[in-house]
């Protein structure tokens, strides 16, 4: 099941593969982090710090300080990783998937999650 | 021996875990999820098994990507709830069965399935969570866990088919324990649910449905799609609706289904819950 990003073989539909998983570590490692209560901590008091420690490259960088999450995710990020983000700096689920589907956040919930809104 | 007297399936959506842990378990947005579930939680409670088996994925809480077992079996004394980034969550230690796990580790080994053995692990929400919609929120569980962790995150991650066979294997590790104790198994994960690309909040109700039916009368038909369908029909994170089949590949091939409940969406999830007998040996409870 490989593929070049940007070229998902199911539209829009990025699976967590070998090259995205090559390519998102430093991200996902630097997410994974979060799970413990020291580094919340130091996040939250110097983020970009933080993100230093994981060698994360500049693109990256911006892509986790800016809550790009689309971005996170085209440059390797996996939502089980990231969402730790939302930890500590809480943002909706629901949030994170406007954001990728590029919609309205009450748009989202209607059109793809057919809520009553 | 040991019995196997039923199989459950179950979402383990993390939401649902923080809605009971913010008391929103009567709001309008939950009450028709969580009563759905309310046959379910009689069924075990009628039914009384000694030891549940559950089979979820680990989301990158207990394993990172650094060390990714495709097929993992808990063999612990106890099971603790993993920080997932909001610190543990304040439910009770889950008790394994160890002697049982050791048991079905032999067995999976001898029949060329080979996992890898964890005697110190934290669970996170994907064995917590079907465990609260089963057995509530008691301040012991009444069960023993055996836990086994399947890789649905990393590609590749395993056969849908694979998952079926691996249930064969538990059904044959339950019927030659000597003991007369009595086994549920829990299959968890999905139903269609993307949390991923421009294709997020991804949810296919029909399909779910279609799901809930095949698993009790079409398995086989379940077990030999491709990864690839999964993923196209219930979405990236939906896929690991396969791990449903190890539940129900250690089952007869006729069943009788129990209970069944389906809900959309419970946060970004199609959600559904069966519970499931052998045909030969159902008890004489009327259907629902």
């Amino acid at each position: 099941m490989e593929e070049k990003p940007g070229q998902d073989r199911i539209p829009d539909t990025p699976l967590f593969d070998r090259k995205r998983s090559l390519g998102g570590y430093r991200i996902n490692k630097m997410a994974m982090g979060l799970s413990k209560p020291e580094n919340r901590e130091a996040f939250k008091q110097d983020e970009s710090a933080y993100l230093d420690r994981f060698g994360l490259t500049p693109e990256e960088k911006e892509a986790v300080m800016t809550r790009n999450w689309r971005e996170m995710v085209r440059l390797g990020g996996n939502l089980f990783f990231i969402l730790k983000i939302s930890a500590v700096d809480p943002v909706r689920i629901t949030e994170i998937g406007a954001h990728q589907a590029g919609m309205d956040h009450d748009d989202f919930l209607r059109n793809r999650l057919g809520k009553k809104v | 021996m040991a019995k196997l007297i039923g199989g459950l399936g179950t979402s383990h959506v993390p939401s649902i875990g923080a809605a009971i842990d913010k008391g929103l378990r009567d709001t309008p947005d939950w009450k028709p999820f969580f009563d759905g579930y309310i046959p379910g939680q009689e069924w075990v409670k009628e039914h009384k098994p000694d030891v549940a088996v559950v089979i979820f994925n680990d989301h990158g809480n207990s394993f990172f990507l650094d060390k990714v077992p495709t097929f993992a079996v808990g063999c612990a004394e106890e099971y603790r709830p993993v920080d997932e980034g909001w610190g543990p969550r304040a439910i009770p230690p889950f008790k394994g069965a160890v002697d049982f796990s050791w048991h079905f580790i032999d067995t999976l080994i001898e029949s060329r399935f080979d996992p890898m053995i964890c005697q110190e692990i934290e669970v996170d929400h994907g064995i917590q969570v079907p465990m609260e919609l089963f057995w509530g929120r008691p301040a012991e569980w009444p069960v023993r866990v055996v836990p086994i962790f399947v890789n649905v995150i990393q590609y590749p991650i395993p056969l849908p088919s694979r998952c079926y066979e691996m249930g064969r294997v538990l059904r044959q590790a339950i019927e030659s324990y000597p003991t007369d104790e009595r086994f549920v198994i829990l299959g968890t994960g999905g139903l269609s649910h993307q949390l991923q690309g421009a294709r997020a909040g991804f949810v296919n109700p029909q399909a779910d449905q279609a799901f809930l039916n095949d698993i009790a009368t079409d398995p086989e038909k379940l077990a030999s799609m491709s990864r690839e369908q999964y993923v196209e029909l219930f979405g990236s994170e939906g896929a690991e609706l396969m791990m449903w089949l190890v539940m129900r590949g250690a089952m007869d091939r006729d069943v009788v289904v129990r209970h069944k409940h389906y809900f959309v969406p419970a946060s970004m999830t199609g959600a559904g819950m069966i519970v499931m007998e052998n045909k030969a040996t159902a008890s004489p409870a009327v259907a629902a």
